[in-house]
């Protein structure tokens, strides 16, 4: 069923989106929400479900891909992604009839209303992460063995590259290479399909869930109530209240094709005294309570001010600060073994087992 | 001796310090203009305390809240103009009226240091007389990528300079942050501010040389810190919102804390701080909602709330700053200071000379990354020596590495703060021990 989106949806898109984000500077949402909001003067937005498409309609997934300068120092310019839509269209021949997001989090979880208001193309409630991965192939269109490509990519420049490549593995390799030319982003549009495909192996549901996070977290009422709303909505469990004791750079080794460097938090939680380690590479990978593995990606973890219910910026996190760590489960594609062998802790360079395999 | 000196409006109120013990305290003089408040108010010090006060700090910020902005062109550098309105960077209201006109200039920076294009410095210098034909004095460059690298906004400044020498120029890559828009704003308000900064800075040095002239002459900075007074002309920006970091330090030195909480409680409510180290814990960013931030270290100073975390083990001083103290202090509060209300100014005579180095380096691994965190913590011990402080009495307050989401692999970003006295300062406000701490 579609829906017209107004300012409010996307000032609760805009929480949503930081909130999935697990705690990464959420800067560049907001500037895209002011633009959306600015840009939505007149025009309408149209969010619809994938079912509302015939099935061999093309839809394409737009968002930012990153390695390099931020996009919120380097602004896009504005007509990006309409250039990488309309390469696309020039490579297959066919015109796009609706985009979603490459992730359902952060940046890219607003984006795609951006785009829409430009293109006057129905945005689609869905996109193929369910949350925000590092890596283009880290999606569950690739799990389902939907094409990446081509992809077209532009940059700030106004330089654009059409990628035409079959695997998910080597269209990263790729990508990244000229990302980091373009200067440190590019708007993308990849993952060109039908509409059946994106039914059948997409995430469904994304935007309106991030939509309903930010409803609870900018409501005004007490941290445990929005704690409670966001169990109820999400099943997501509060992993603990807990305070920053230590905060630790270049903590492990890392793979130089994964974008950032991993870093980690140790927090006290003070009412049982067991000792918190959060592993963090862009995201929170992995919670260890007391040395054992509480969550893990792909589980998504992200942290809450304990006093103001409102999300944690990993930016602004010091020593001393108290903290809720909220868990939440992801999509259910990421627990199958071709889910957990393209996102588990070992896909991040961390040697530990997803509790799911564990117990499988 | 020092002097804690607040300037408002047609007033001036002082405060004067004896190594922990306030000597004068809360003095206020109200003038026909600021001028003649300050004279009588220095003139009366000298007159008290003689040739004893040795340093006076002054906290500018509220003449710099209240005064007019000065007219600034804003030229930004970036590959490519903005394509429609949309994507236009957007200026918080305060500022937004004081640009007068915007320029774009092709250029800019990747992470790397790298151009994304080449300056378009010919056709900025066809430009130029048309831009500074309308009686422009000020002028804030920011481009992308100046974390980076500073070369192009400092080649566009030296054009300017090149054309005419008394052009107020603020660069971004002065101000430290990731976001593009956070820079220009400072650049924007530092530049609009250059003028009202430089007025009060002759104000105050031919009033300190009249009065005091062996005396130190600093204003107070929003990190909890100080800076000589040369630097208000050049960097105003840090002179803004000084006060509450006055008022966490003030709180600290009065209660003999160097490390621990401070609950400061005004009419506006009660809000919590922290020093470490005898500074103010410091964000980099002063945030405004959703608006860009303000690029300065600023002391944080956040609402205490009903859940704020109590802890036993954790020194913690609590000011009640009101006029009126007939109601008790929200959340069941007790003050722990019985004589608060002057903590500010009392920040402001105890602040020592601060410097940052906020930066971008490019590391191998561990071994590589201490190095060049070893290198930054000496350029940031070397800034504060140049600032007058004493090499023996100088240490490193904070020292902090922070990986980049999603950036180029290797590259990190180097907070380093120190802080120093001058040789005028025998007796330390806050125990020498506890500086030189590194969190």
């Amino acid at each position: 069923m579609s829906t017209v989106l107004n300012t409010e949806d996307v000032r609760n898109l805009r929480t949503g989106a930081h909130f999935l984000t697990c705690t990464i500077d959420p800067t560049a949402i907001y500037i895209y929400a002011e633009m959306i909001q600015r840009a939505m003067e007149g025009r309408s937005l149209e969010l619809i479900t994938v079912d509302e498409l015939a099935p061999d309609d093309l839809v394409v997934a737009v968002g930012m891909v990153t390695q390099g300068l931020f996009i919120a120092d380097m602004p896009p310019v504005g007509d990006e992604f309409l250039g990488c839509i309309r390469a696309i269209e020039a490579s297959l021949g066919r015109s796009v009839r609706a985009i979603y997001s490459l992730a359902a989090a952060n940046i890219n979880g607003i984006v795609p209303l951006m785009v829409g208001l430009q293109s006057s193309l129905p945005v689609i409630d869905a996109d193929p992460m369910g949350r925000v991965f590092p890596l283009i192939s880290q999606t569950t269109l690739n799990i389902g063995n939907v094409a990446i490509g081509p992809i077209a990519l532009m940059g700030v420049t106004g330089e654009r590259a059409v990628v035409e490549v079959e695997s998910a593995q080597r269209a990263e390799t790729l990508v990244r290479a000229i990302v980091t030319e373009l200067g440190g982003w590019a708007a993308t549009a990849m993952y060109p399909c039908s509409a059946q495909q994106l039914m059948e192996h997409g995430v469904h549901g994304s935007i309106s869930r991030m939509i309903r996070i930010g409803q609870i977290l900018n409501a005004s009422t007490t941290v445990e109530r929005k704690l409670l709303l966001l169990a109820e909505f999400l099943d997501s469990t509060r992993i603990a209240r807990a305070r920053v004791s230590h905060i630790e750079s270049l903590s492990r080794p890392t793979d130089l094709g994964l974008p950032a460097q991993p870093s980690s938090v140790t927090l006290e939680d003070e009412t049982t005294g067991r000792i918190v380690r959060l592993e963090i590479q862009n995201e929170i990978l992995l919670v260890l309570v007391d040395g054992a593995v509480t969550a893990a990606v792909p589980d998504m973890v992200t942290l809450l001010n304990s006093e103001q219910g409102t999300v944690v910026n990993i930016d602004d996190v010091q020593v001393g600060d108290v903290m809720d760590i909220v868990k939440i489960t992801a999509a259910a594609q990421w627990y199958t073994e071709a889910g957990l062998d393209l996102t588990d802790p070992k896909a991040f360079g961390i040697p530990i087992l997803h509790p799911r395999r564990r117990h499988a | 001796m020092r002097v804690g000196l607040r300037l408002e409006g047609t007033s001036c109120r002082t405060v004067v310090l004896d190594g922990l013990t306030v000597v004068s305290a809360g003095q206020e003089v109200h003038a026909g203009s600021l001028p003649e408040a300050l004279e009588s108010s220095l003139s009366g010090l000298r007159r008290e305390f003689g040739s004893g006060i040795t340093e006076i700090t002054v906290d500018v910020g509220r003449v710099l809240g209240e005064r007019k902005l000065a007219d600034v062109v804003a030229i930004r550098i970036s590959p490519r103009p903005p394509a429609d309105a949309f994507h236009m960077t957007v200026l918080p209201p305060l500022v937004e009226p004081a640009v007068t006109r915007t320029v774009h200039v092709a250029g800019g920076h990747d992470l790397r240091g790298r151009p994304l294009a080449p300056l378009d410095l010919e056709g900025f210098l066809a430009d130029l007389p048309g831009i500074l034909s309308r009686d422009v004095r000020n002028v804030a460059v920011t481009s992308v990528g100046s974390t980076a690298s500073s070369d192009h906004e400092t080649r566009i400044a030296d054009a300017i300079l090149g054309n005419d020498r008394d052009i107020r120029i603020s660069i971004s890559s002065d101000f430290y942050s990731s976001v593009f828009r956070d820079r220009d704003y400072t650049a924007i308000l530092n530049s609009a501010l250059m003028q009202t900064g430089e007025d009060l800075a002759v104000m105050l040095e031919a009033a300190g040389r009249r009065q005091f002239p062996a005396a130190l002459l600093s204003f107070a900075k929003n990190d909890g810190g100080r800076a000589p007074l040369s630097r208000l002309a050049l960097a105003p920006v840090h002179g803004l919102r000084a006060e509450p970091a006055m008022g966490i330090l003030g709180a600290a030195t009065l209660a003999g804390i160097p490390e621990g909480e401070v609950i400061l409680c005004t009419e506006a409510g009660a809000m919590v701080g922290h020093i470490h180290g005898g500074l103010p814990v410091a964000r980099s960013l002063i945030r405004q909602g959703f608006d860009a931030s303000l690029a300065s270290n600023a002391a944080i100073l956040e609402p205490y709330t009903a859940h704020h975390p109590v802890r036993a083990d954790f020194p913690s001083v609590i000011a009640d700053l009101r006029d009126s103290k007939d109601v008790a202090l929200p959340f069941g509060l007790v003050p722990t200071l019985s004589a608060a209300q002057d903590a500010a100014l009392v920040g402001s005579a105890a602040a020592p000379l601060t410097a940052w180095i906020d930066r971008l380096e490019t590391v191998s691994g561990r071994v590589d990354l201490k190095r060049v965190q070893n290198l930054a913590e000496d350029d940031a011990h070397s800034a504060a020596v140049q600032l007058g402080a004493t090499p023996g009495q100088t240490d490193i307050i904070e020292s902090n590495v922070y990986a980049m989401p999603y950036g180029n692999p290797g590259i990190v970003r180097i907070r380093v703060q120190a802080a120093g006295e001058t040789f005028a300062d025998e007796e330390h406000v806050l125990p020498t021990a506890a500086r030189g701490a590194t969190q």
